[in-house]
């Protein structure tokens, strides 16, 4: 009975439904989805994907993982190793499509204004990634939400490192003035990636 | 440091993510996908070995392997009466005796092997 093999699985760790998932257990797998599907999707979308094409993005990035689940060795988290294949998948369909050229040519300048908190005082990175041009908001999503380091995204964006290291450094630089908490209150995550 | 920081913070940030209203509609997508995936391979994998299996037992067939099982058994008749002569009878002996019989046990173990196997393809698919 499905419900209750998934609820089997929900008991389990992200380590040992990989392990699950390695000898060809669909809904173990399925459970890991379930837990990160959304972590996955929320990147592809700060990296400038729309909601229908990053969930077709996530979708192949979760299928190729599970294609490749045994070299995942449980050395950093099962969410981090996806993001980076959903990152890479994302951006070699960009490259097919040639909008990657396009994309990291364009530079946006936007009022960078402080006050990106709502009304409670909490950050929305969401409305502060709006800030960035289209290659500095790729850049910074795969070196702080996909978690590669500069060299990876330059290979990935097949662009030189120092223009990544620009692209990120120009983009945190507008990140800080707008994610600065304007009276004193501390930087918090809001929930949101819709 | 306040750069440090203020990097932990948006690592932090990025890895705060909600979780979406059809998160459990997406999960279900990427099973479906799976299975279907795995439904095909399951065909592919069933058609290669019903192909190989005629292909085999065609083989069998065209070298007369009844035949040859036939001679086997009369040598292994012959080599048994000529030991007996040679050597005390042993245990071993008698039943290499009926040599021709252990061939026959051995492909009926086989078919019944292929059965088996056919069986979990079918139940697989």
């Amino acid at each position: 009975m499905p419900g209750s093999r998934h609820s089997r699985f929900a008991s389990l760790h992200d380590v040992e439904l990989c392990t699950h998932a390695a000898t060809g257990e669909r809904r173990a797998f399925g459970e890991l989805v379930r837990r990160h599907g959304s972590s996955v999707r929320g990147l592809l979308r700060r990296m400038g994907a729309q909601g229908a094409e990053a969930d077709d993005v996530a979708q192949d990035a979760f299928l190729a993982a599970f294609e490749r689940i045994a070299e995942f060795r449980g050395e950093g988290t099962f969410a981090g190793w996806v993001k980076r294949i959903a990152a890479r998948s994302y951006l070699r369909r960009l490259q097919k499509e040639r909008r990657i050229g396009a994309l990291t040519a364009e530079q946006v300048d936007v009022e960078t204004g402080g006050g990106g908190g709502d009304a409670d005082g909490r950050i929305d990175l969401d409305e502060a990634l709006k800030v960035l041009g289209a290659a500095e908001r790729i850049c910074v999503t795969m070196c702080f939400g996909a978690g590669l380091s500069h060299q990876e995204a330059a290979d990935a964006l097949n662009l030189p490192l120092g223009t990544v290291k620009s692209h990120v450094k120009r983009g945190l630089d507008k990140l800080r003035t707008r994610l600065a908490p304007a009276d004193g209150v501390a930087l918090e995550g809001r929930r949101g990636n819709g | 440091m306040a750069e440090v920081d203020f990097e932990r913070r948006l690592e932090r940030l990025f890895g705060e993510a909600s979780e979406l209203p059809d998160a459990a509609q997406f999960a279900e997508r990427v099973e479906r996908r799976l299975d279907a995936g795995w439904t095909a391979r399951r065909w592919l994998i069933g058609a290669a070995g019903v192909v190989g299996g005629v292909v085999g037992a065609s083989q069998l067939m065209m070298s007369n392997v009844v035949q040859r099982v036939e001679t086997a058994e009369d040598s292994a008749r012959l080599l048994s009466s000529g030991l007996t002569h040679m050597t005390p009878r042993a245990d071993w002996m008698a039943a290499l005796s009926s040599g021709g019989n252990i061939v026959w046990i051995a492909a009926a173990m086989a078919v019944v092997m292929m059965g088996f196997v056919l069986t979990r393809v079918i139940g697989e698919i």
